[in-house]
């Protein structure tokens, strides 16, 4: 599991769902099926705050009023009225890893942002929603973006914005992947050395971790998304 | 609610301000990891062995360097906002 280390005990294994045969070829499936704990927690919570929706907020719908009014303030004065459009994307997004990366603290869950398949599927997603609305707001003069602030200096400019774009997803990736996979890592060595006693001190840390993490993701998700809408130089 | 009040008071800044600075790093290592990927592939596809690796590695450096540079321009803005607001505005 994390790192060759023994897991202790994990839900997947206990329901045979750590890999599976699709067609002749067997996969490893943990990730995807935590993947599914998180959306299913997700969907669960969000159909319970629909249902008791009030006018005066109370218990969880408070508590999603002050997370999403919060992040949504953030990206207004961030982006501009602009990013009213593309809140539910960035705040799904930043409540998706939130759930994905604390499942990793639950007894018999691992973090599926702990497997680097999860990470590329998401910050793939990322790098093509931001070129696709930054197409969809610029028609062909999107590439002005890739050029460079003056005409004579774009034949530099043009491979430098590519290695530069193209590198987002991968470092998006990898800092997700690294970050989460070593608070695994770390959490499994404690509960060997001291079960219990070794691993509640460091849920604190990683908990905190875990939310900076996925903040993090969020606020660049945001960023390029900036750098898409407005103008080229 | 504790959760409410950290939400609050924090007001974003601060976990703005440490992410923005806990991004740099990896951002300048991925652009010219990048560059190197693009020289070495072009390399074997056009089969011209060790020029383009090395001119495409050059210009990820070079990108991992703006990428810095920009994110650093980005940490200093919030800071003079913050400051603006502390201070009123800068004068000249």
């Amino acid at each position: 599991m994390a790192g060759g280390l023994p897991h202790p005990v994990l839900w997947s294994t206990l329901l045979h769902v750590d890999e599976v045969t699709i067609g002749g070829a067997t996969v490893e499936f943990k990730h995807v099926f935590y993947t599914w704990c998180a959306m299913a927690v997700l969907f669960s919570l969000g159909l319970l705050v629909r249902g008791g929706l009030k006018l005066v907020p109370g218990g969880i719908q408070n508590v999603f009023e002050v997370v999403i009014g919060g992040l949504e303030d953030f990206v207004v004065t961030n982006i501009g009225e602009d990013g009213r459009k593309v809140f539910p994307l960035l705040g799904g997004i930043f409540l998706f890893i939130l759930f994905q990366n604390l499942l990793g603290l639950v007894p018999g869950c691992d973090a599926p942002t702990a497997n680097v398949n999860t990470n590329a599927a998401m910050a793939v997603f990322v790098f093509l929603y931001y070129n696709y609305q930054g197409v969809k707001r610029w028609g062909p003069g999107y590439i002005k973006h890739f050029m460079g602030p003056m005409w004579w200096l774009s034949p530099l400019m043009l491979p430098l914005e590519l290695i530069s774009h193209t590198a987002r997803p991968l470092s998006l990736t990898l800092r997700l992947f690294g970050n989460i996979r070593g608070e695994e890592i770390v959490l499994v060595l404690f509960f060997l050395m001291a079960p219990l006693v070794g691993t509640i001190p460091v849920y604190f840390l990683f908990m905190i971790a875990k939310v900076l993490q996925a903040f993090i993701f969020f606020m660049l998700t945001m960023i390029y998304l900036k750098g898409a809408f407005e103008h080229a130089h | 609610m504790f959760f409410k009040d950290w939400f609050k008071i924090n007001d974003k800044k601060y976990l703005d301000a440490i992410s923005t600075a806990g991004v740099i790093g990896l951002h300048m290592v991925s652009a010219t990891v990048v560059g190197l990927a693009m020289g070495w592939y072009l390399d074997r596809w056009l089969g011209t062995k060790p020029w383009l690796t090395g001119v495409f590695l050059i210009l990820g450096i070079v990108a991992g360097f703006k990428n810095v540079w920009l994110d650093s321009r980005r940490l200093l803005k919030a800071q003079d906002k913050e400051d603006a607001e502390k201070f009123g505005p800068k004068d000249g």
